[in-house]
C-alpha cells in the first residue's frame, strides 16, 4: 500500500481516492433518484382528491425544527471531519455523536409528524397527493435512518481503531452523505413545505 | 482550541445557511407566486452550492474535473426529468 503523506488521511491511497471518488458518482445517481421522485411529486400535487391538500396539512413549526436540526448537523459533521484531519479523535468522536443525535431528532420529528399526516386523514393510500409526499419524505427518512445506522458502526470503529487511513477515509465518505442529505431536505424544505404553504 | 475546532469557513458557511432559510421564509407572505418561486430556488441552489463547496469540498480532490463533470451531468438529468415531466403532463403541451 503506497501511502501519500502529502495528502489528508482520507486520501492517503489510491484505494482511498478510488472510494471517495466512486461515492461521488454514487451520489450522482442518488440525484437521479430524487429527481424522480420531486418529479412525480410535482405532477401529481394538486391531485389530493376528497383528502387533505398540502396548504391543509403542513405546519411550519416542526418542518422548520427539522431544517435547524439537519443544517446543525451538516455543520457538526463538518466539524469532525476538521478536527479528524488535525488528527484530534476525541473531538473528532464527539463532533459525530452530535452529529448523530441531531439526525435522530430530525428522524423522531419526522416519525411524529407522519403519525400527524396519517391522523389528519392523510396517509398513504389517500389520494396520489400523499402517495408521492410521503414516498419522497420516506425515501429522505429511510436515508437518515441508514445513515444514523451507518454513522454510529463507524463511530465504534474509530473508537476502536483510532484515526488511520480505512476510519479515516469511512468518516469522510460518511460525511458527504451526511451533506448531501441536507442538500436533499433543502429542496423539501422550499419546494414541497413552503411551497405547498405559499 | 475554540478556533481551532470551529474553522471561520465552517462557521460562515453554517451562519449563511441559516440565513439563507430565514430569507426563504419570506414566501410565506402575500407576494407574487412567480417572485416567491424564483426566492425559493434562489435560495436552495445557493445553498445546495454552500454545502457542496463549503463543506462537502467537492474542490480538493485530484480528481475534481470528473467529479464537476459527474454532479454536473446528474443535475442536467435530474432538470430534464423534472422541467420534461411538467412540460408534458402540467404546462399542457400534450392537452
Amino acid at each position: 500500500m503506497k501511502i501519500d503523506a502529502t495528502q489528508p488521511l482520507e486520501y492517503g491511497t489510491e484505494e482511498n481516492r478510488n472510494k471517495i471518488f466512486g461515492f461521488w458518482l454514487f451520489m450522482g445517481a442518488e440525484i437521479a433518484l430524487f429527481a424522480t421522485l420531486f418529479t412525480v411529486y410535482f405532477v401529481l400535487v394538486d391531485r389530493f382528491a376528497s383528502g387533505p391538500s398540502g396548504a391543509d396539512l403542513f405546519v411550519i413549526g416542526p418542518v422548520l425544527a427539522e431544517t435547524f436540526i439537519l443544517l446543525t448537523s451538516s455543520f457538526t459533521i463538518g466539524l469532525a471531519v476538521h478536527s479528524m484531519r488535525l488528527g484530534l479523535k476525541k473531538q473528532m468522536m464527539i463532533f459525530m455523536v452530535i452529529t448523530l443525535v441531531l439526525g435522530a431528532a430530525f428522524l423522531g420529528i419526522e416519525i411524529y409528524e407522519f403519525f400527524h399526516y396519517v391522523h389528519e386523514g392523510a396517509a398513504i393510500t389517500t389520494s396520489a397527493f400523499t402517495s408521492s409526499l410521503l414516498t419522497l419524505l420516506g425515501t429522505h427518512g429511510a436515508h437518515v435512518t441508514f445513515g444514523l445506522l451507518w454513522g454510529t458502526a463507524i463511530l465504534l470503529q474509530v473508537r476502536k481503531y483510532g484515526l488511520d487511513h480505512k476510519t479515516a477515509n469511512k468518516s469522510f465518505i460518511f460525511s458527504l452523505y451526511w451533506h448531501f442529505l441536507d442538500v436533499v431536505w433543502i429542496f423539501i424544505f422550499s419546494f414541497v413545505y413552503l411551497k405547498g404553504l405559499m | 482550541m475554540l478556533k481551532q475546532l470551529f474553522p471561520v469557513k465552517h462557521v460562515v458557511g453554517y451562519v449563511a445557511s441559516l440565513v439563507l432559510t430565514l430569507i426563504a421564509l419570506v414566501v410565506l407572505m402575500d407576494l407574487p407566486a412567480a417572485v416567491e418561486i424564483g426566492i425559493l430556488a434562489v435560495t436552495a441552489i445557493l445553498q445546495a452550492s454552500l454545502q457542496l463547496v463549503m463543506f462537502m469540498h467537492i474542490g480538493e480532490s485530484s480528481e475534481k474535473k470528473s467529479l464537476y463533470i459527474n454532479i454536473a451531468f446528474a443535475i442536467f438529468m435530474a432538470l430534464v426529468t423534472i422541467f420534461g415531466t411538467l412540460f408534458i403532463f402540467v404546462w399542457g403541451w400534450y392537452a
